[in-house]
């Protein structure tokens, strides 16, 4: 770690010297916040009547905006050293290319997870306090579990996001692949959530946010699969740095 | 004493060669200047010294060990490559500062490279903003952020004014003043002439010289003299007695090829020919160069059939 602390803090470095990035992990809160009040001040209450009502999954409604804040921030801190050649710089600096990655990707990771976990206890905070009767606390079953799970979640999938990027060299190529993904595959078969639209990274990581989860993943099984998805991006970008030129 | 050596270093991309089988030392104390025409291999070579590229075959080291293996490599190698190379939306004074952190570099450093470069004024401006110049200003300031033994600057002085030029050569003889190490590569000659003490030469991947300027300028042009006399004739049959065979140019001087002051004039003094004037023909580096390219030119076509009757490659 401690050879690795230098790295890590240049890398830190680099993500709030950036307006890009810096912005895009103050909008995972910011606009979650927003979007909460905005649905829960005004449709909130009416959903609850709705049949299929999950009062912990409702509450991070907002979760969905932020995700893409998270994705945009984990493709825009990788993509930055594809800038204006920036990586050659980057790794005359710190030329074991092990290192370097293993800095870049904690540095993405750790402040998702650590905005994440501040964000959705925001959020289910936030929303519940605008709920009346049908208000729900943390001692609501698996409304704690899907609080931690949901900043575990964005931060896979900046991870996820950030593996994509570094294989394919352009932050642009890589959300065009995961947002069309989200909003478009993931929604249309969204709702027949079995067979393969289940193991999706984003559907399955939110079983998490659940009270009762759908499928056949349970909320740490989905969560899981997130995880291995992330876990190959970050494999394949990994062996991609290390092996090219840059 | 950190010196750099290139041992048969080799790159290749598919089919084309572009480092072949290279090796040269640079050493400590001297500017040497990395010459050839653009897409010699100069850069390439530059980059797989730095560990940015892989090697097919050979290797390069620094101070005896690899770049890679190099724990802080900025306090031992200061480079500059491409002077795009720093992202154009953040502030100069955060790029270098995400650098010198990597290195445990001191804040400090940051401001006062920026200084030395000349760039205080600007360190708050993004990068975007900035000139060619400055551009390339920057790029050395990050060369220069860990006080390091060794440069390596890859056309430093590109998209730098008149003033800046200046800035540079008088920087880079300083550097190698204290005894470091600094490598430079360049494609323009009187530029490199202005500064290089040593001189590695390059053409499609491979050494063509490895030399001080002195011995590589010498080498490939024939030292010759300009005189002029009052008294032509004396002149003439003086120079024609001891061998040489003046031509006249076209301002009423002679040209006396193969020979050096030291040659022609004590043979005049002593002949009492009255000079007017006598001064060497100040061999070019510029003329070195294209010598030893046009040789190398003429020695490529006449190896090109041998080479295809014997099936190499």
């Amino acid at each position: 770690m401690t050879a690795l602390s230098p790295a890590l803090r240049s890398e830190w470095v680099k993500i709030r010297s950036l307006r890009g990035t810096a912005s895009a992990l103050i909008a995972v809160f910011a606009l979650t916040l927003v979007i909460s009040v905005l649905v829960f001040a005004t449709i909130g209450r009416s959903e609850a009547d709705s049949p299929d009502y999950d009062p912990v999954f409702m509450a991070f409604y907002a979760l969905n905006f932020a995700q893409v804040a998270a994705i945009y921030f984990g493709t825009a801190a990788f993509s930055s050293e594809y800038r204006n050649g920036a990586l050659q710089v980057s790794l005359a600096a710190v030329p074991n290319r092990d290192r370097f990655y293993l800095a870049k990707m904690t540095s993405i990771g750790v402040p998702v997870l650590v905005v994440g976990l501040v964000t959705s206890f925001t959020a289910f905070l936030t929303s519940q306090a605008f709920m009346g009767e049908y208000a729900i606390g943390l001692g609501e079953p698996g409304a704690l579990r899907a609080c931690v799970g949901a900043g575990i979640y964005l931060a896979l999938m900046a991870l996820f996001a950030a593996g994509l990027t570094a294989v394919l060299r352009s932050g642009l190529i890589a959300l065009s692949i995961i947002i069309p993904f989200m909003l478009v595959v993931s929604f249309v078969v969204g709702d027949l959530s079995a067979g393969i639209a289940e193991y999706l990274p984003d559907r399955a990581g939110q079983q998490v946010l659940r009270q009762h989860a759908t499928g056949s993943l349970g909320p740490w099984g989905g969560l899981a699969v997130t995880a291995a998805w992330a876990a190959a991006a970050q494999l394949a970008g990994w062996w991609c740095v290390r092996r090219r030129d840059a | 004493m950190t010196g750099i050596e290139v041992l048969e270093l080799t790159k290749e991309y598919g089919n084309f060669r572009a480092v072949d089988h290279l090796t040269f030392t640079v050493r400590p104390g001297q500017v040497t200047g990395f010459l050839g025409p653009n897409g010699a291999g100069k850069s390439t070579t530059l980059r797989l010294v730095l560990g940015l590229s892989r090697p097919t075959s050979g290797s390069a080291l620094i101070g005896g060990k690899a770049y890679t293996t190099l724990k802080e490599p900025m306090r031992q190698v200061g480079a500059l490559l491409d002077a795009q190379s720093a992202h154009s939306s953040r502030i100069a004074r955060d790029h270098l500062l995400a650098l010198a952190v990597s290195n445990r570099i001191e804040a400090r450093r940051v401001d006062e490279v920026l200084e030395t470069v000349g760039l205080s004024h600007a360190a708050k401006r993004r990068v975007g903003a900035y000139s060619l110049g400055m551009r390339q200003r920057l790029g050395i300031a990050a060369a220069l952020l860990g006080d390091p033994e060794v440069l390596i600057l890859d056309e430093p002085s590109n998209g730098l004014d008149p003033e800046g030029i200046v800035w540079i050569r008088d920087l880079m003889r300083r550097l190698a003043r204290e005894g470091r190490t600094v490598l430079v590569s360049s494609h323009l000659m009187n530029e490199t002439a202005s500064f290089a003490d040593h001189l590695v030469v390059l053409d499609r991947g491979r050494l063509l010289a490895d030399a001080t300027m002195q011995d590589f300028i010498h080498a490939q042009v024939t030292p010759s003299v300009r005189v002029r006399s009052s008294d032509d004739a004396l002149l003439l049959s003086v120079l024609a007695e001891h061998g040489h065979e003046p031509v006249p140019d076209d301002s009423g001087r002679w040209i006396v090829d193969n020979a050096r002051l030291e040659d022609v004039g004590p043979i005049t003094a002593a002949a009492g020919v009255p000079i007017l004037e006598l001064s060497s023909q100040e061999a070019t580096l510029e003329a070195a160069y294209f010598a030893l390219i046009a040789n190398e030119d003429g020695r490529a076509a006449d190896r090109t059939p041998v080479a295809a009757a014997g099936g190499v490659r």
